[in-house]
């Protein structure tokens, strides 16, 4: 595609978007907020990936955002929008603490770590429940924005462009190609002077961060966290396989998988109720085996060869 | 190398031999049920590791087959009065013939894959597995009553369950049994080569991939059969097995790749801090943060030894 053309695209759809509450009701407007957050984490943990590192730790960051953003709120009663951006923050300094721990050791030792911090951090909550509310969790006095579905919604957006941005200027930036060598050849990186360990880091930080921030919006929308809603594994899993079914290591195959699978994931939460997430195990499984790249990776693939 | 590995396993065991001492005066229902808990630790983390040293996956969906044991032996107990020591037959059978399944299925297909790949796609196995007992059993917690689990002992004025040294024996069977089986048996010998070196193995006329299919279906038929002893003292609910795999691979990362006996002396350091944080009144909520706290220990650990090497 011509960058021009491109462009005029980019600009159809964010203006698409951005007018979406205007002729959609309210039904469609909170099915494409949701969509929205998925598709923000989906990106932010697509982005670590690249660098060939596997992070589980979606849900616990989303729910130690979520978590932060309201106790920042109600406690320092700061502005909320505020307050999400904090909570990004904190997610993003935990984030920084169990990497500079642990990404020494990389691979398995690292994911089965993330793996373990969605129920490390319920652990937590619910043994501190002066400060967290416990196991009931906490509930604010009213959703951002009184609950007006409009302004919701351009949060939301907001929160899912910045992942966007976030994921293109990283596919350009030095660190991008720092990583993509990191994930081809470690040893090879090494010699060529990129500190392996600091890179690592740092995507981890700021990956964790845009989950915390998704998990702040969330929180603030919804107008409350708890133990089991905020670390849902719903978190973890749908990202996960939204970025494996649209295609590993761009931007684009992660934003195509959350579209498809969030409004799939609408009729199936309607069809069954108990055990849906079973079908995005399913994805994840056959996406591995048959298709490893994706749908966007491989239907490059197939142009190419052409 | 050898030697200096062996050195450093028996000073963990004196330490914690004069460690279980100390307990064993102050808070004697702390070792003992801490004994009971680390056995069964050691038992699940016992097939995964065998995978792991031998097919090289870490398989995320481990903890998964030992809950769809427990609810086999609990649905065999139910409709046909089986009691779950029994059921451990039908359950390793059924199991073995699940391990086969899955490995032709999906396990086959990424073995050459990167690392990520087998980590996500055993995920996804874990997903599937923890969902399907989700829709089919819901998310109610099950328990069978049997009588003879709450059979106790006396010393002096300290009574204590005794049912649950099943779990230590099981254990130490189970060590005994896979320690006798890769050393002195064929099978297992081809094992343990195809595990240090599978070219190698290839080479000299092993058929690697039978033997990791058989190895993967082992250790699911294992861990099956565990879910059936499993299910006699605690209540099975779809997401009981999550915390295990990451307990078993917890204990595992502890002792080193390939290091079964290890294993077991780990799980007692596990087992019984779990059991020392559970008596703490007030605290006991905490416990289920110590593997993390340990993992991370050891990971800290591991790369401060491979910065200096």
């Amino acid at each position: 595609m011509k960058t021009r053309n491109r462009w005029i695209l980019y600009a159809f759809v964010t203006a698409l978007l951005v007018t979406l509450p205007y002729y959609t009701g309210t039904y469609l407007l909170s099915v494409a907020g949701t969509i929205l957050i998925y598709l923000a984490l989906a990106l932010s943990w697509d982005m670590l990936l690249r660098s060939g590192q596997l992070s589980f730790g979606i849900a616990g960051f989303f729910g130690i955002g979520g978590y932060a953003a309201v106790l920042i709120f109600t406690n320092a009663g700061l502005n909320p929008l505020i307050s999400i951006l904090a909570g990004g923050a904190v997610a993003g300094v935990f984030a920084l603490i169990i990497g500079t721990a642990v990404l020494q050791l990389r691979g398995m030792y690292f994911a089965i770590v993330t793996l373990a911090l969605a129920e490390i951090f319920r652990v937590i909550i619910r043994n501190l429940p002066d400060l967290t509310g416990g196991p009931e969790g906490l509930v604010l006095p009213a959703a951002i924005f009184s609950g007006d579905s409009t302004s919701t919604f351009w949060l939301i957006l907001a929160v899912a462009v910045t992942a966007l941005i976030a994921s293109e200027i990283f596919q350009k930036s030095r660190v991008f190609f720092a990583l993509t060598s990191i994930r081809n050849d470690e040893v090879l990186a090494r010699s060529s002077g990129i500190n392996v360990f600091k890179y690592l880091v740092i995507v981890f930080a700021v990956t964790s961060a845009i989950q915390g921030i998704a998990g702040g919006a969330y929180a603030h929308v919804h107008g409350f966290v708890s133990p089991e809603g905020s670390f849902s594994l719903d978190f973890a899993l749908l990202p996960m396989a939204m970025a494996l079914f649209g295609g590993m290591h761009t931007t684009w195959g992660p934003v195509l998988g959350a579209v498809l699978l969030g409004i799939a994931a609408e009729f199936l939460k309607l069809q069954i109720p108990y055990g849906h997430l079973l079908v995005y195990g399913v994805i994840i499984v056959i996406a591995i085996i048959l298709f490893p790249k994706g749908i966007v990776g491989t239907i490059s693939q197939k142009l190419q060869a052409r | 190398m050898k030697e200096l590995f062996k050195q450093r396993i028996w000073q963990w065991v004196l330490a914690s031999l004069i460690l279980a001492v100390a307990l064993a005066c102050w808070k004697p229902y702390v070792l003992v049920e801490g004994i009971q808990r680390s056995s069964l630790y050691a038992m699940i983390a016992l097939p995964m590791a065998l995978v792991l040293g031998i097919v090289g996956i870490v398989n995320l969906a481990h903890g998964e087959f030992m809950m769809l044991g427990a609810y086999l032996a609990y649905w065999l107990n139910v409709h046909f009065g089986m009691d779950p020591f029994a059921a451990m037959f039908p359950a390793f059978i059924a199991f073995a013939v699940i391990g086969v399944i899955s490995y032709l299925t999906t396990i086959k297909y990424v073995l050459g894959a990167p690392e990520l790949n087998q980590l996500l796609l055993t995920f996804g196995l874990a997903m599937i597995l923890q969902q399907l007992a989700n829709l089919v059993w819901t998310s109610q917690p099950l328990k069978v009553h049997l009588g003879y689990v709450s059979a106790s002992a006396a010393i002096g004025s300290f009574s204590f369950g005794t049912f649950e040294f099943v779990y230590v024996a099981a254990a130490a069977i189970l060590l005994g049994g896979l320690l006798l089986f890769l050393k002195h048996t064929r099978l297992g010998q081809a094992a343990l080569a195809v595990g240090q070196n599978p070219r190698g193995a290839k080479l000299v006329g092993i058929n690697v991939d039978q033997t990791y299919l058989i190895i993967f279906s082992l250790s699911i038929a294992l861990v099956g059969a565990i879910g059936a002893i499993f299910m006699t003292r605690h209540s099975i609910f779809p997401l009981v097995g999550g915390a295990y795999t990451l307990k078993s691979f917890c204990l595992i990362a502890m002792a080193g790749m390939g290091n079964l006996a290890g294993i077991a002396v780990f799980s007692l350091i596990l087992g019984v801090s779990e059991s020392l944080v559970l008596s703490l009144r007030g605290y006991a909520g905490w416990a289920d943060i110590i593997f993390f706290a340990l993992i991370t220990g050891v990971i800290i650990v591991k790369s401060h030894q491979r910065q200096i090497r």
